[in-house]
């Protein structure tokens, strides 16, 4: 099976006045891809998603959608559905109105529309809202009217700009799963921008995380979270615990690392690769990390500690470990078997191997 | 189509408009209030003003109208604020309208309505005769005090807007602060809600005496002949006269010296600490 | 409890004074009596009649309707446009030109007034209708300029991106989504250019000549010559008139609201 592409960025750059925003970006997007564009505010995800939508004219670099160039094109004339952080339904049309407006502009005929509108609005779940006004419906709401006027053109390309951020929690994680459950079933082209790392992982079939203008890695959720491409990428998404240390000793694939702090980490093999003596930096995920009231493994990757804080959140506790001169932190997942804790209370950290990340320092 | 070109050919309809017939005839204005008989430069109009008495004595009552106006309108507006402040929405509206409203019907027409009220045979005077309180009818017309009483019910609805706009805008919650801390409702009105309305009362009191300075109708309709302000002298050497030099030099001079009085009043009673807190 | 009752009381009589002039005219207009006098004389509508019988009054009030209906269009077609470049766009000079558009309001009526009699002198059309008209479009122009400014200031400009993005070319968006959504401050500038020029004096009289007269500097005129029942009668039939548009106006957007901007700066 041969991949469509559906859009295309070529080496695309973008600046204000002598400030370059989005370096040198190329990306190829598949057919019903799912892509989340991640990254923290000023990193150029929204930029870009402009350059695509059309509201900003790339200053190098070419913009594919369907194999046509379109750079200069106006937006009106891309056929591509857009969702807007602020919904941005038009407040003097009904929910009908809102969503035949883009049918009306296509000159589709009084019966068709009729049925289009009426099948996005239960395609949306909201059936029985037409002939309400945007102001009486909820954020949910509106955000799903917004994107049921979005799909009703049956776009070539979705584009989302941060459409959960204006919802509050619990409304954002349903509109998620919905935006998943759609995405499955009619498979539009979907780009999304996000700076909720959470989002994009659930959401996206690959994510771009971006800083400061550039493509920092581009991969499957999986392989954004296991194998970030560098410590900007691991950072950002999930907490960490990030240490400094030096290498003192390689065996095969297996270093041996001792911190500042003087303790001493076993890691498996690396992507990156590091000499012996050099400074690293060594990434341990919280929820890597076991909490035990006795020493099982051997030195290395065990380090006893006192807990200093321990925060109870449903699910797991967030702990805080005090050992020497390091805070470590412990996410221990609620199970049949789990101790209750105290603070103050003496505790070993452990972990594997395969579980430590190393970098070399100072070279991003 | 550009950004150039967009602004240009939005803005250009409204520009040529104020160029043309308002800036460029200002100038011309300026230019011809320096001009002598002979349309030579002169100072003369100038210094006329502060070489002869009669004109000081004007100007002097037209800043002394003002001030009685706006202390008129702070003492009657500052309550009528307050309860706007402190009413609910529906009265508030009321309030509202009742204020504004007469505030868009012609200045004529409410100070023919001050000369029915105060005249000789007016209202007032015809009841108060009647009810034999006095012999004489009083003299509520055709001298400072009519103009000050026409001008206060001309302008009073900027002074209780602005000061209701920064009243309202002092969250009340600070009101119960203060009396969680200890103090009486007078002590909280001087301590919380009189400075935090300074910027209220300070637009109001510079907005009333600017306008009650350069006001024409009011003074012209119920000051009558003998007591008359700047503003009626400036339209008599235009259109009676005919002495457009002198006439705009006149109008100059009552624009120049509220300009001065209103930037040292408000230079005077915006202090360093004043900035620092209303700072925006 | 008690010192809200004295602010009411206060509240009241002011409310009472700045509505009293109003208050003692419409009745006067109908008394029966040959001079003016409160509380009236008697009733009759003989100083409504008399109205039809002077034609400098007739006249002028269709003048001033004219010329207040014409300004209020232009006024509020110049005014948008500017207000829509000043809004929309940021470019290099805008503040002045914002000033600039506001500065009207800043001078004094009377200075306005005198200016343009030179300067309409030197060009011709001193005292004709078109002299009025610029001089009261540019009064006008301030008020459109500000209320626009406001309504655009709280619209939202993603809904025009999402018009493009639904594929309508940018004057169809402009048409379906920015005007109508724009409507209450456009409509409200016309309502109040419309009253500033038919209440204004101190710019139309140096600007008027015996065929070109305004309807308030008829009565203005009249009134420093003879005060008797007429100007009554005829400053009820002005009263209503302007009650009408006051309260579309109150209606349209709410008097608070345009005069809360009009306060805010001078």
């Amino acid at each position: 099976m041969t991949k469509v592409i559906d859009v295309e960025l070529r080496g695309i750059m973008k600046k204000f006045q002598s400030n370059v925003v989005v370096q040198n970006f190329n990306l190829q997007v598949e057919q019903g891809e799912f892509i989340s564009f991640l990254g923290p505010s000023g990193c150029g995800k929204t930029t870009t998603l402009n350059m695509i939508a059309g509201f900003l004219d790339p200053d190098g670099g070419d913009l594919l959608i369907k194999g046509q160039r379109m750079n200069g094109v106006p937006p009106y004339k891309r056929e591509l559905g857009m969702v807007f952080q602020t919904y941005s339904l038009f407040p003097h049309m009904t929910v009908a109105e809102n969503i035949a407006y883009g049918l009306k502009l296509r000159k589709v005929n009084k019966q068709e529309m009729q049925e289009r509108v009426n099948r996005v609005l239960s395609l949306v779940k909201l059936p029985n809202v037409a002939d309400r006004y945007p102001k009486q419906l909820s954020g949910g709401q509106r955000q799903r009217i917004a994107i049921a006027r979005a799909l009703v053109i049956e776009p070539s390309l979705l584009l989302l700009d941060e459409p959960l951020s204006n919802l509050d929690a619990k409304l954002r994680e349903e509109l998620r799963d919905e935006l998943k459950r759609l995405h499955h079933e009619i498979g539009v082209t979907t780009i999304f921008v996000t700076h909720d790392q959470e989002e994009a992982l659930a959401l996206s079939d690959r994510i771009v995380v971006m800083n400061h203008g550039f493509v920092e890695q581009i991969g499957t959720p999986l392989e954004i979270y296991n194998q970030p491409a560098s410590e900007f990428v691991h950072t950002f998404i999930g907490k960490t615990n990030r240490l400094e240390g030096e290498v003192i000793g390689m065996d095969g694939d297996v270093l041996t690392l001792r911190t500042t702090g003087g303790m001493l980490v076993k890691a498996a093999k690396q992507q990156r690769t590091v000499a012996l003596h050099e400074k690293v930096i060594i990434f341990i995920r919280p929820e890597k990390i076991k909490l035990t009231d006795t020493a099982v493994s051997d030195e290395a990757n065990r380090v006893k500690g006192h807990l200093q804080l321990a925060s109870f959140l449903g699910s797991y506790t967030e702990c805080e470990v005090k050992a020497g001169e390091h805070t470590i932190s412990v996410k221990v997942q609620m199970t049949d078997k789990s101790v209750e804790r105290e603070e103050g209370q003496t505790v070993y950290c452990q972990w594997n191997a395969d579980d430590v990340l190393v970098m070399p320092a100072g070279r991003g | 189509m550009s950004k150039r070109l967009s602004v240009t050919l939005l803005t250009a309809p409204a520009m040529i408009l104020l160029l043309g017939v308002f800036i460029l005839p200002m100038l011309m204005m300026l230019m011809l209030s320096f001009q002598d008989e002979n349309q030579a430069f002169s100072l003369h109009n100038y210094s006329l003003f502060v070489q002869d008495p009669y004109y000081l004595e004007i100007l002097w009552r037209t800043i002394r109208v003002s001030l009685w106006t706006v202390l008129a309108s702070l003492l009657l507006g500052f309550p009528v604020a307050m309860y706007m402040a402190q009413a609910t929405g529906k009265m508030r509206g009321i309030v509202t309208m009742l204020i504004l409203a007469p505030h868009l019907i012609s200045v004529v027409i409410r100070n023919f309505g001050w000369v029915v009220v105060l005249g000789e045979k007016g209202w007032i005077n015809e009841t108060l005769i009647s009810l034999g309180l006095i012999d004489q009818p009083l003299r509520l017309l055709y001298n400072e005090l009519g103009i000050v009483i026409g001008l206060t019910d001309s302008f009073i609805a900027y002074m209780v807007l602005a000061i209701a706009t920064s009243l309202y805008a002092i969250d009340p919650s600070l009101n119960k602060a203060a009396s969680i801390l200890g103090a009486s409702r007078m002590r909280t009105f001087f301590s919380v809600t009189l400075p935090l309305c300074l910027p209220g009362i300070i637009a109001g009191t510079t907005l009333v005496f600017s306008l009650s300075m350069s006001a024409f109708v009011t003074p012209a309709l119920m000051g009558g002949t003998s007591v008359k302000v700047l503003p009626v002298i400036a339209y008599e050497q235009i259109m009676a006269t005919l002495n457009w030099p002198l006439g705009a030099a006149l109008a100059f001079l009552l624009l120049g010296s509220t300009i001065l009085l209103v930037t040292l009043y408000t230079k005077l009673i915006e202090t360093k600490r004043y900035k620092e807190v209303f700072a925006s | 409890m008690k010192k809200i009752n004295v602010l009411g009381l206060i509240t009241f009589f002011v409310l009472v004074l700045v509505n009293l002039p109003f208050l003692v005219i419409i009745p006067s207009s109908f008394t029966a009596a040959g001079y003016l006098a409160f509380p009236p004389e008697g009733f009759s509508w003989q100083w409504y009649e008399m109205i039809l019988d002077r034609p400098e009054f007739i006249d002028s009030l269709w003048f001033s309707l004219k010329l207040a209906t014409v300004t209020a269009i232009l006024a509020t077609f110049l005014g948008t446009l500017a207000a829509f470049a000043l809004s929309k766009y940021k470019f290099r000079g805008s503040g002045i030109i914002n000033a600039l558009m506001l500065s009207p309001l800043t001078v004094p009526s009377l200075i306005i007034g005198i200016s343009a009699l030179l300067f309409f002198t030197r060009i011709g059309i001193a005292g004709t209708f078109t002299g009025l008209l610029l001089a009261h479009m540019l009064i006008s122009i301030p008020y459109v300029v500000r209320l626009v400014l406001t309504g655009l200031s709280s619209f939202d400009y993603t809904l025009e991106k999402a018009g493009y993005m639904l594929g309508a070319h940018p004057l169809r968006v402009f048409w379906d989504i920015t005007l109508p959504l724009l409507r209450p401050a456009i409509v409200s500038g016309m309502i109040f250019s419309f009253l500033t020029s038919f209440d204004n004096v101190t710019v139309s009289l140096f600007l008027v000549a015996p065929d070109t007269t305004t309807l308030p500097l008829a009565i203005f005129t009249y009134m420093q010559e003879t005060l008797d029942p007429l100007v009554a009668s005829i400053s009820s039939v002005v009263i209503l008139l302007s009650l009408v548009f006051i309260v579309l106006l109150e209606k349209v957007y709410g008097l608070e609201r345009l005069f809360g901007l009009n306060s805010q700066s001078h």
